[in-house]
């Protein structure tokens, strides 16, 4: 009966990783920028998924948000533990990739997608940047604070005025 | 931000710099404590977390290398890559256990086993799905000898017959190796006396001298669940 049930649970999982891997993968790999970084976090994330699948229908989440913010999340806790390991990295992480979509991604257009676009491009295109390098660069305070040259206290004002301005423009 | 109260922005912003992961562990301590108990407060979070996530619904997928997958249902479904015993469904079990209580009835009957311990004993038709190797084994506690009747079937050419006891959810421990003769009485360890409750026998064919290490490695030929009688 166990090894019935392990059977059945096991398809299910096998059909949702067939659906969504290719989606977790992009997302590792576009905050890792590393190969073999991004593959090993993928089955972290699986795990991570099966792990928690009971605890998924009480946080209100639609399923493929709640997968992406998984995936998001775990691949932010990895590159931030690599940057703390390497102190010398600061550089590196100042070579970032730019966060702001490229045409490839503004191609693919999702309702959602264009919603939350449509409003970060409304405001200065610096915030609007630092919001995208909070949520997929992984960056903190201290980062967006060097890197736009501008004391901490200024940056998390600048940045909170920001987000308030983005949810009225989301809508609640 | 006409309309809100200042307290309404705080928290706005605040669930913002959580789902973006900008909190200072202090403040995160704090934000998670209030998350508990404040429904509206989770709404805004759930709000966030569901605008922001479509930044990352719009970057292309890439197919990761099938490699990922194999390795993922390895860790997470170990049982199905390697021991057998936990294949073993449920039905040859109640079959077995049917037939072992006709059985008991039948060697009892029959005089074979002699007169009854006192206390609980347990027995098990260890059987092939299709009659090919049948031994039908009876536990004493008491005495702790395991008594076995080979009625059906025999070692294959070249290897030897091994008897598990697989306690429920347990690894296999060996019994031993069964003698070339039908009958047999086997001493089971003093470890294992008390693990024939809602246990299993099974019979793998082994090199002979038995599994290397302790571990089955040959093909399982008959199963059975053990019974109280």
């Amino acid at each position: 009966m166990i090894a019935r049930m392990a059977m059945g649970d096991r398809q299910a999982l096998t059909s949702l990783y067939g659906a969504t891997s290719a989606k977790l993968f992009g997302i590792a790999l576009r905050v890792l920028e590393d190969r073999a970084e991004a593959e090993d976090a993928l089955q972290e994330i699986f795990v991570k998924v099966w792990q928690n699948s009971g605890r998924y229908r009480v946080n209100g989440l639609s399923p493929m948000t709640w997968l992406i913010t998984v995936a998001r999340n775990h691949s932010i806790d990895r590159l931030r533990a690599r940057r703390g390991h390497r102190a010398a990295a600061i550089d590196e992480v100042a070579e970032l990739a730019d966060l702001r979509p490229g045409p490839e991604e503004t191609a693919i257009a999702g309702s959602m997608r264009s919603r939350v676009d449509a409003c970060l491009d409304a405001l200065d295109p610096d915030r609007a940047d630092a919001v995208r390098r909070a949520y997929l660069g992984g960056e903190a305070y201290a980062d967006l604070a060097a890197r736009y040259g501008v004391p901490l206290n200024t940056i998390r004002t600048w940045l909170r005025r920001s987000l308030l301005r983005l949810r009225e423009c989301l809508g609640s | 931000m006409s309309g809100w109260t200042e307290e309404r922005e705080d928290d706005t912003a605040v669930a913002a710099e959580y789902v973006l992961g900008l909190l200072e562990p202090a403040e995160l301590a704090a934000f998670e404590s209030r998350l508990e108990i404040d429904p509206d407060f989770r709404a805004l979070v759930a709000l966030w977390t569901e605008d922001l996530a479509a930044l990352a619904l719009a970057i292309p997928e890439t197919v990761p290398p099938a490699r990922i997958e194999a390795a993922l249902m390895r860790r997470l479904f170990p049982e199905q890559a390697q021991p057998f015993w936990r294949r073993l469904g449920i039905l040859p079990a109640i079959l077995g256990g049917l037939a072992a209580a006709l059985i008991v009835l039948w060697t009892t009957n029959a005089g074979l086993i002699g007169p009854q311990p006192e206390g609980p004993a347990y027995a098990a038709t260890v059987a092939a799905e299709d009659g090919s190797l049948v031994v039908a084994a009876r536990f004493d506690p008491a005495s702790g000898l395991l008594e076995v009747d080979r009625t059906a079937g025999a070692a294959p050419r070249g290897r030897v017959l091994e008897l598990w006891l697989i306690a429920d959810g347990a690894q296999p421990v060996s019994l031993g190796v069964l003698p070339d003769g039908a009958e047999a009485r086997i001493e089971v360890p003093e470890g294992q006396r008390g693990a024939f409750v809602n246990a299993v026998l099974a019979i793998t064919d082994e090199p002979p001298g038995g599994a290397p290490g302790g571990i089955p490695s040959g093909t399982i030929l008959a199963s059975g669940a053990v019974t109280t009688l």
